[in-house]
């Protein structure tokens, strides 16, 4: 099973939002971060087969998606960003209606939702109209929508966003649970969650892939260019202003700097292992 | 079929659709039908006559008086019926009940004596008063002869004025020789109400309701931030478009069901069935469609009810369209409103076009003598005002399902 982009492209105007991407994905959990504008959002729904893209194809094994049609509907899985319902339903008549627009037959559907409903915790609350749900509880039933088909192509544009750190976890694990043959690729803006449960990592910038790689080794891209350095509280202020500071952290009188740099910012600081935080703060700086 | 149900049943869920179909129904069967009939068309009229919320609310008999009443003018239409009418209106004392005088059927011979008889006007007559005040009803006789030649008058003059060819003239006057004579006779009134009031009220009433439920059909989901989410599942293009717009036409359906049932309902209870089988002469003497009032009745039905599917049609069509929810609206509105509202400031083919798009025209039309023409055929106006609208509604039916079942360029 494979995905592949090919020189995918996508223009608006004269605003380049995907720019010539290329990739290909097989079973496994993909992160793809960026900043705010990046072309994430743009690149999912190009996968997903509902944008058009200027240049470029989308292939499942093989065969281009939009050719595809239902049949590619049928192994993919989608939670946008801007997960929409219907306030007057209950969680359960959501997902019984996005099942029957996924083909699921009746009753296989009616397992399947219960399944859902119980593994996102959402039983309870099965009966309840979406419309009174928290944010964290709406993610959770967009989450189930998408796995609702048990896609082979799994795509989440920002499946934490608005989770608390319980049920951030509790999803990640799930992710991680699910994927095995299959093929997850989620967006974040929130590093930890793809440095958990991510096999590869996608970072993208300006419409581009700036680093791709596992985490290990897109964290290793930038060994020797993470400084600690322990400085007065008064001068904080001055390295923040002068450097990307990736943590910031007190001890008495002094304060702990993790900085991100090309050269050893002062004679002091002392370099010290990179974690993901630190690949994706080196290419973003300031702007994330 | 189990996606259908599901969508149909969400459709009706939706708060805006259900309170559109409460407010029609009100409008359209309590107060355009129950209200009129028992109220302030037909209740006898009050102490201030000058308002029709002023009467009393006694509709069911007083219908039940004016059909005795008439009932004792015989079966059939000839001329010592009208020669009746005429004496018991000159011998009536609209003070002995005050309201008898709205709705009887001296209305009807007022109506025949000005355009029938035109040649018994006294004109020296300085009060103005109508001839059925003073008319020597000796006088009012060959009752069809005189219909026949002011018929005739009437095409002439339209045939001259370039409305009408020969052919057309021909045409119409072939159907007129259906009509059967003597004309079956009963108080009149009612019908009259039902076929040029209330139904074309209907008619022209329905749309805004329609819009509203139906204008969001497809743009709501993108309001609704649910378009990316259907587009990317199995039967989320064209088959969840198909089961939206057949969801749609099964609504307009339901509508109308709902509508014209209810009034059709309010009729028999009020008005019963009697007279059904009078021609629609009755309600327009220059009429040359030989058809019974029943019959106008299902036309009028028919008109309405294709009118609400191509409605529904082309509401659906822009709703696909455009990703706005204000938008849609406003489209969809603007397929009556323009066209009523502007109609006057568009030059005459455009409002004679106009006529034709789903609720713009009036089923009313069965009463006239228009012509369309096409290839150098004449075809009698309501075969075409019934069968254009629907064409247009099903003509967007692909469509609405192709605009929606494609992928987005931005």
């Amino acid at each position: 099973m494979e995905l592949s982009i090919d020189r995918l492209t996508k223009h608006y105007g004269h605003k380049i939002a995907v720019d010539c991407v290329s990739a290909t994905l097989g079973p496994g959990v993909y992160g793809l971060l960026g900043a705010n504008g990046a072309g994430k959002t743009t690149l999912m729904r190009m996968l997903c087969a509902i944008l058009e893209p200027t240049a470029g194809e989308v292939r499942f094994d093989g065969r281009e998606v939009s050719a595809m049609g239902e049949a590619y509907r049928d192994v993919l899985g989608y939670l946008p960003q801007d997960f929409g319902y219907y306030p007057t339903y209950t969680a359960a008549e959501f997902l019984s209606y996005i099942a029957a627009l996924k083909g699921i037959p009746r009753d296989r559907a009616g397992r399947r939702v219960r399944e859902l409903l119980e593994t996102l915790d959402l039983t309870a609350v099965a009966d309840r109209k979406i419309k009174t749900f928290s944010g964290g509880m709406k993610q959770r039933v967009g989450v189930a929508q998408a796995l609702l088909n048990d896609p082979k192509v799994l795509i989440l544009d920002e499946p934490t966003a608005g989770l608390d750190p319980k049920e951030r976890v509790r999803l990640r694990n799930l992710l991680s649970e699910y994927a095995g043959d299959r093929i997850v690729l989620l967006s974040t803006h929130i590093v930890s969650d793809v440095e958990a449960i991510a096999d590869r990592v996608f970072v993208m910038n300006a419409g581009r892939f700036i680093m791709y790689g596992t985490v290990p080794e897109l964290a290793e891209q930038v060994r020797g260019k993470v400084w600690e350095l322990t400085v007065p509280r008064e001068q904080a202020r001055f390295w923040q202003e002068r450097c990307t500071v990736a943590n910031y952290r007190h001890e008495g009188e002094q304060v702990v700097l993790r900085i991100i740099a090309d050269a050893k910012p002062a004679d002091g600081a002392a370099a010290c292992d990179p974690i993901l935080d630190d690949a994706y703060l080196y290419h973003f700086g300031k702007e994330a | 079929m189990e996606l259908f149900t599901l969508e149909h049943k969400r459709l009706w869920r939706t708060p805006r659709v259900w309170i559109c179909v409460l407010l029609c129904f009100l409008y359209s069967v309590l107060y355009g039908g129950v209200l009129s009939f028992q109220w302030f068309v037909f209740g006898s009229l009050g102490e201030d006559t000058t308002s029709p919320y002023e009467n009393n609310f006694d509709g069911y008999f007083a219908i039940r008086d004016w059909q005795e009443r008439f009932s004792q003018f015989g079966d059939y239409w000839t001329d010592e019926t009208l020669q009746k009418i005429v004496a018991d209106y000159e011998s009536y004392d609209p003070m002995e009940r005050p309201g008898l005088q709205s709705m009887g059927d001296w209305i009807l011979a007022s109506s025949y004596l000005n355009k029938l008889y035109p040649e018994l006007e006294d004109n020296a007559n300085q009060t103005y008063q109508p001839l059925i005040h003073y008319v020597d009803t000796e006088k009012l006789t060959d009752f069809y002869g005189k219909r026949q030649w002011y018929l005739d008058f009437n095409l002439e003059v339209a045939r001259q004025g370039g409305l009408l060819t020969e052919a057309d003239v021909d045409m119409l006057q072939q159907m007129n020789s259906q009509i059967e004579e003597p004309w079956k006779y009963g108080w009149t009134q009612g019908w009259n109400y039902i076929l040029t009031g209330a139904l074309p009220n209907i008619s022209a009433k329905i749309a805004p309701f329609l819009a509203i439920s139906l204008g969001l059909l497809f743009s709501g989901e993108w309001h609704d931030c649910t378009a990316p989410l259907l587009h990317t599942t199995k039967h989320g293009w064209r088959k969840l478009a198909r089961v939206k717009v057949m969801s749609g036409l099964a609504f307009a359906a339901e509508l109308f069901v709902l509508i014209a049932g209810g009034m059709v309902a309010a009729q028999l209870i009020f008005f019963g069935t009697s007279g059904w089988d009078m021609p629609i002469q009755f309600i327009k003497e220059v009429a040359v469609a030989p058809w019974n009032m029943l019959k106008a009745e299902l036309f009028e039905l028919a008109f309405i009810f294709l009118g609400v599917i191509g409605y529904a049609g082309m509401t659906m069509l822009f709703s696909s369209l455009v990703k706005s929810n204000v938008l849609a609206l406003v489209f969809s509105l603007s397929i009556t409103y323009v066209p009523n509202l502007l109609g006057r400031y568009l030059p005459l083919w455009a409002q004679n076009v106009s006529q034709y798009l789903p609720l713009v025209g009036a089923p009313t039309d069965i009463f006239r003598t228009n012509v369309f023409h096409i290839f150098g055929k004449g075809i009698w106006m309501p075969y075409m005002l019934i069968s254009v609208p629907i064409l247009i509604g099903v003509i967007c039916l692909p469509l609405a399902v192709g605009s929606w079942a494609r992928r987005q360029r931005t």
